[in-house]
C-alpha cells in the first residue's frame, strides 16, 4: 500500500449565511475524516450545500477549519508556506476562471509565480489543447477549453495533489466526457493524487477510485 | 449686503432640492448636507479669518486636520477595513502636501496662510474624493471578482498578484471624472481657482497659468493618493494566510 499522502482528522467547519438580514451559523463539516494514499484517486459525492466544494477549500487553504488537522505528507498544512501549500496542492474550480491574456500567458502563470521551465507545448498536448489556440484570447474559448486550460494551469505548477471542484458540471455532455478522459489519463500518467467531487454516481464508478457520500458533515464510503 | 443674499439664495435652494429629492427618498440627506454644508463653510470662513492673522504653523495644523478628517471619509468608504485608516491618512496626505511644496518652493504663492490653506484644501478634497471612489471601486471589483482572485490564490500567488486586476480597475475608475475633467478644461466649465481669479480682477491669462498649474498638481496627486492607498490597504481584503476574507460586505 502506498504511504499516506493527505489525511484530514476531525476536522469541522461551520459557515455563516444570511437569511433575511440575520446571520445564521450552518454546521457543514463536522469531526469529519479522511485518508487518501499517495497516487490515490478518490471521488466525493453529495448533495448541494452539503459542503463538498468548502471541504476542498479547505485541503487547498483557501479557507481555515475550525477544528481539527489536515496532513499532507504528515505535516499539519498550518506549518506549510500557504503559497507552497497550494504550489502543491492544485485546485480547479466547478467553473473554469480564466485570466485576461492568450491561453499561452495564461499557463505561463505558474512559470512566472514560481521560476519554472515549462514545456507549453507538452503542457498543451497534455489538456488536449490545440496548439492554434494558444495564442488566442482564453475569454473567447468554450467554457470546455478554458476548464482544459484551467487544469494545465494547474498542472503547470507541478502539483502533487489535484483537486477537482466537479470540473465537468458545467459542461455539455462530449465536453464532459473529454475532460474526464483527460483527467483520468494524467492520473495514469502523471500518478497523481487525486480528490475528485462529483455529484454523479456514474462518473464516480467510471473513474474506478474509492467513492465517499459526504452526509450530516461526515464521509461515508459509497459500496453501491 | 451681498454675502448675505447669497447666503439666503443657498438656503432657498437647499431646501427646493430637499423637497424635489424626496421623491427619490433623499430628501433627509439632501436637508442635512446642505445644512451641514452651510453651517461647516460658514465656521471655516470664521476660522480662516483668525488664522490669516496667527502664525503659520497653526495653517499647518488645519491641514493635518483636514487630512485626518479625509482620511477618516475614506476610511468609512473602504467598508471600514482594518489598516485603511492610517494608509488613507499616509496617502493623502503625502500625495497632497508633496504637490503642495512646489508652489511655495518655486515661488508661485508667497508661504502665507491665506495661500496656504485654501490651496492645501484643494489638494486634501480632491485626493480625498478620488481615494474614496478608488477604495470603494476596489472592493467591489474584489468582491465581484472573488472567483478570479481565488484562482489566482490557488495557484499560490500572492494577494497582490491576485487583486492587481482589481487594483487596476480601482484606480482607472476613481481618475475618469478627473481625466474627462482635464479633456475639458475651458471648453465646458471653467474651473473654480480660474473663475474666483476672474472675478477678484486678476488677468486671464494669470488665472489660467495658475489655474492648470494648479489642475496638473491635484491629477499628479490624486494618481498619486489612490496608487499608495490601494497599494497598502490590499493587505486589509486577506487573511495572515492569504486567504480572501469572507466578511467583505
Amino acid at each position: 500500500m502506498n504511504p499516506v499522502h493527505l489525511e484530514l482528522k476531525n476536522v469541522s467547519r461551520a459557515v455563516f449565511r444570511r437569511v433575511n438580514k440575520t446571520r445564521v451559523k450552518t454546521q457543514i463539516l463536522s469531526s469529519l475524516d479522511l485518508i487518501v494514499q499517495r497516487g490515490e484517486l478518490v471521488t466525493i459525492m453529495g448533495p448541494s450545500g452539503s459542503g463538498k466544494t468548502t471541504l476542498l477549500r479547505l485541503i487547498n487553504r483557501l479557507a481555515e477549519a475550525d477544528s481539527g488537522s489536515i496532513m499532507l505528507n504528515g505535516k499539519d498544512i498550518k506549518e506549510y508556506d500557504p503559497f507552497e501549500l497550494r504550489r502543491k496542492v492544485g485546485m480547479v474550480f466547478q467553473i473554469p476562471v480564466v485570466f485576461r491574456g492568450s491561453v499561452n500567458e495564461n499557463l505561463a502563470v505558474g512559470m512566472k509565480l514560481w521560476g519554472y521551465e515549462n514545456d507549453i507545448y507538452a503542457l498543451a498536448r497534455d489538456c488536449v489543447i490545440p496548439l492554434e489556440l494558444l495564442n488566442a484570447d482564453a475569454e473567447q474559448l468554450s467554457v470546455g477549453e478554458k476548464q482544459r486550460v484551467c487544469i494545465a494551469r494547474a498542472l503547470a505548477n507541478q502539483p502533487e495533489v489535484l483537486l477537482l471542484d466537479e470540473p465537468t458540471s458545467a459542461l455539455d455532455a462530449a465536453s464532459a466526457e473529454k475532460i474526464e478522459t483527460l483527467l483520468l489519463n494524467l492520473r495514469k500518467e502523471k500518478g497523481l493524487t487525486m480528490v475528485w467531487i462529483t455529484h454523479d454516481r456514474e462518473q464516480a464508478k467510471r473513474t474506478g477510485g474509492k467513492r465517499y457520500f459526504l452526509r450530516n458533515g461526515r464521509l461515508e464510503e459509497d459500496h453501491e | 449686503m451681498n454675502e448675505l443674499i447669497a447666503l439666503a439664495l443657498t438656503v432657498i435652494l437647499v431646501m427646493l432640492a430637499a423637497a424635489y429629492a424626496r421623491r427619490f427618498g433623499i430628501g433627509k440627506e439632501i436637508s442635512l448636507s446642505g445644512t451641514r454644508s452651510i453651517v461647516q463653510i460658514l465656521i471655516l470662513a470664521s476660522i480662516i479669518l483668525v488664522l490669516f492673522k496667527l502664525p503659520l504653523y497653526w495653517s499647518l495644523i488645519v491641514l493635518l486636520t483636514m487630512v485626518a478628517i479625509a482620511g477618516h471619509t475614506t476610511y468609512t468608504r473602504s467598508g471600514k477595513l482594518d489598516k485603511v485608516f492610517p494608509a488613507a491618512i499616509f496617502s493623502i496626505a503625502s500625495a497632497s502636501l508633496l504637490m503642495l511644496v512646489p508652489f511655495f518652493l518655486l515661488g508661485i504663492f508667497p508661504l502665507e496662510p491665506q495661500y496656504l490653506i485654501p490651496t492645501g484644501s484643494i489638494l486634501i478634497g480632491n485626493t480625498m474624493n478620488v481615494s474614496s471612489l478608488a477604495i470603494d471601486r476596489y472592493r467591489g471589483e474584489i468582491k465581484n471578482r472573488r472567483n478570479e482572485v481565488e484562482a489566482y490564490l490557488a495557484l499560490g500567488a500572492g494577494p497582490k498578484v491576485a487583486a492587481s486586476a482589481c487594483l487596476k480597475q480601482g484606480i482607472l475608475s476613481a481618475l475618469i471624472p478627473s481625466i474627462d475633467n482635464m479633456k475639458n478644461l475651458g471648453l465646458v466649465w471653467i474651473p473654480g481657482v480660474m473663475t474666483g481669479m476672474l472675478l477678484a480682477g486678476a488677468s486671464p491669462f494669470t488665472a489660467a497659468s495658475i489655474q492648470i498649474a494648479i489642475f496638473t498638481s491635484i491629477f499628479a496627486a490624486d494618481l498619486m493618493a489612490s496608487n499608495l492607498l490601494l497599494h497598502y490597504s490590499t493587505s486589509s481584503f486577506f487573511t495572515g494566510a492569504a486567504q480572501l476574507r469572507e466578511d467583505l460586505e
